[in-house]
């Protein structure tokens, strides 16, 4: 059978089979399975369990559950809600204080875990009931929690990086030092929107009135320790890993530096701000900082691994769940279900798409895709914005995963051969499923939220209020696009 | 702060709790003998995460504290992993938890949407009857021959991983066939998960 006669066959195959709402992870591989059978017999038969095999045994996916068990950890503990108080401390003063204050801990959160469900899910329960009771507008209030919500998957450590690593063979720590700078900026487009809508329309936020008797008084001061705490042993630990990595010191000298420089600083600031105002603050940021800090600095500092450094991040995060006596083994087995459950649904997607993805290959099907494309007569930036377009429309009906691994075997040979970088791809992947997150009729963070909302709040409420922040990410995504250094200067 | 489950008294041992966990029924309106197999497997795998999590940071330890890295957590953790990773499987099929697109599925009659779910029961079938009628002789030659991963530490992956990958895809296969039965032709069908799981 000629290829292209089968492309169109699998492509009619895939579309049929998901209608049908066959699991994608068994439309795949049987499709994979048939389409080895009719060119290559029995014998090559053999090749779906080794492709099986093969992405079982690879290391790098360990992080994936690691990942998982800390992001259920925290969703169990009350660090995210301490973390809650603080930021409210800090900011909630502000006019449009508590989305500003969700955004941040979006942030941070996102910098622990790699996942959007138990984020979004937490925010919906500690952000979502403040700003309502507060006469937030609900709009902008949901619309936030989501959008910073989906910034799990942006913001390092992402399983949504891990995975494009492994199916386009990428550096992942790679991907994660480029995702960086976008994902802020997303973070800061959200907050900019937050101050720049609240300010033209006070009424969107009413000021919060009702602090308690210990609360001191807003101020500079408080927002200044915040900062403080919040950027400096992280930044300061980083640099001097970096630093140290730059001046030739061995791994085990660079990781003793880190701590000590981390240590250090933190220890001041501690001293410091002990007795003064901002300690209510301080308390409540320095858990998550902490975790943040060892898993992205051992990360970065390249101290360890992502699967060792997720492992650490495990570690820390149930020291501290130890620390504030919320440990149960009730929250240990329900965090490992959690996880177990999570898992199977990734990777078995992931299985189905690697033996159709093998299949298509050795059948020859991507020299035909790739040969098909580049022969169009289209500039190299037209056919990325086609890739974009694809992303997009394919993030309306389905999850992150079926998409990176039905399109990225076909695309990334394509966009290597026109001289991108696959990790600036990955980037603009990453920001493509933020918009696929939110996209009706099947933008996850909308199911998560409504998980956790009041029944008035309904799906077509929660996607109602998700186009400006849609807009936004568009506008990132736009500017990653035409401007690559934005994801590319850092990696070098 | 933790609930505890009211069932047990104070002063049970955990111990006892992690075997009453384990051994527990899944919660389906319908309960077979499948499901619990499944279940009871599932739940001893899930363990395994634990696991990886204390041997990585054993080595992280010894690595940079007493510099003497180990030999076998890598492999240990990468062999634990492909088993979380297989069963894992299993686990979500009987939870009915794998990815599809319900689209069209939710606005079908019922009768279609049966005959859909016959579909996605034959796909699973025929998917997993593929894999292992092609690769049986491979992976019991593997398991023969007992075949390690040719290291230092020498674990034998592909020995028992390449033959639980078909015994996993059959059970799949089995789960799949059950849950047809119980939710389409019976009718006893679970709600949807009330939120995804990624």
């Amino acid at each position: 059978m000629d290829i292209g006669t089968l492309s169109l066959l699998i492509l009619i195959g895939i579309f049929v089979l998901l209608v049908a709402g066959v699991p994608l992870g068994f439309a795949t591989g049987l499709l994979g399975a048939v389409v080895i059978y009719f060119n290559f017999g029995l014998p090559g038969l053999g090749l779906v369990m080794q492709r099986v095999y093969d992405l079982a045994i690879t290391y790098a996916i360990i992080a994936v559950p690691l990942f998982i068990v800390m992001a259920s950890l925290l969703e169990r503990s009350g660090i995210a809600r301490d973390m809650y108080d603080a930021l409210n401390l800090a900011l909630g003063r502000l006019r449009g204080g508590l989305a500003i204050v969700t955004t941040v801990m979006a942030v941070v959160m996102a910098a622990m875990s790699g996942i959007i469900g138990g984020e979004i899910v937490l925010l919906g329960l500690v952000a979502l009931p403040q700003m309502l009771r507060l006469g937030y507008d609900r709009n902008l209030a949901i619309g936030t929690i989501c959008a910073g919500g989906s910034l799990g998957t942006m913001i390092p450590p992402s399983v949504v990086l891990i995975v494009y690593g492994l199916i386009t063979e990428t550096s992942i720590t790679a991907l994660f030092t480029a995702a960086f700078v976008p994902g802020l900026m997303l973070a800061g487009c959200y907050i900019v929107y937050i101050v720049v809508r609240t300010r033209l329309n006070p009424a969107l936020a009413p000021l919060q009135t009702d602090f308690g008797e210990g609360s001191a008084s807003a101020g500079a001061g408080h927002v200044a320790g915040e900062f403080a705490l919040n950027a400096g042993p992280f930044a300061i630990g980083l640099a001097a890993a970096l630093g140290a990595n730059t001046y030739g010191f061995n791994a085990t000298e660079q990781v003793a530096w880190f701590i000590f420089t981390s240590a250090v600083v933190g220890m001041v600031l501690v001293y410091s701000l002990r007795n003064s105002e901002a300690w209510p603050i301080a308390k409540g940021l320095l858990p998550p900082l902490i975790v943040v800090d060892l898993v992205l600095g051992s990360i970065y500092g390249g101290v360890t691994g992502i699967t060792e450094a997720a492992a650490m991040g495990v570690v820390a995060t149930f020291i501290l769940i130890v620390i504030r006596r919320e440990a149960g083994l009730r929250m240990v087995l329900e965090s490992l279900e959690q996880t177990f459950r999570a898992v199977g649904t990734i990777l078995w997607v992931t299985f189905g798409a690697t033996v159709l993805a093998g299949a298509y290959s050795l059948s020859g099907g991507n020299d035909y895709v790739a040969g098909a494309i580049l022969g169009m007569d289209v500039a190299p930036i037209g056919i990325i914005l086609l890739m974009m377009l694809v992303f997009l429309i394919l993030g309306m009906f389905m999850d992150w995963i079926g998409i990176v691994l039905l399109t990225m075997p076909v695309f990334i040979p394509i966009v290597k051969q026109l001289g991108y970088d696959p990790i600036w791809f990955g980037i603009l992947f990453s920001l493509n499923m933020q918009v696929a997150f939110l996209t009706p009729p099947f933008g996850s963070a909308a199911f998560y939220l409504k998980s956790v909302t009041p029944p008035e709040i309904d799906l077509v409420v929660i996607y109602r209020s998700f186009g400006p922040f849609i807009c936004l990410q568009l506008f990132v995504l736009a500017l990653v696009l035409f401007f690559p250094e934005i994801a590319l200067f850092p990696v070098g | 702060m933790t609930a505890e489950s009211g069932e047990q008294g104070p002063g049970t041992g955990y111990l006892r709790r992690v075997w009453q966990w384990i051994v527990e029924a899944p919660d389906n309106e319908v309960v077979t003998i499948v499901d619990r197999i499944v279940t009871l497997l599932s739940r001893v795998a899930m363990f395994l995460t634990a696991v990886i999590v204390v041997i990585i940071f054993y080595e992280v330890v010894m690595r940079y504290v007493f510099f003497s890295p180990t030999l076998w957590v890598n492999e240990l953790s990468l062999w634990l992993g492909s088993m979380i990773f297989l069963i894992a499987g299993m686990y979500t099929m009987q939870r009915r938890g794998h990815i599809r697109v319900t689209a069209v599925y939710d606005i079908v009659p019922r009768k279609v949407q049966i005959a859909f779910d016959f579909i996605a029961m034959l796909v699973v079938v025929a998917y997993a009857f593929l894999m292992i009628v092609a690769a049986w002789p491979v992976a019991l030659d593997t398991l023969l021959r007992w075949e390690r991963f040719g290291t230092y530490w020498n674990p034998p992956v592909p020995a028992t991983v390449k033959p639980l990958v078909l015994f996993v895809t059959a059970v799949v296969a089995v789960q799949a066939v059950n849950n047809f039965i119980i939710d389409s032709l019976l009718g006893h069908r679970r709600p949807e998960p009330d939120r995804p799981d990624t």
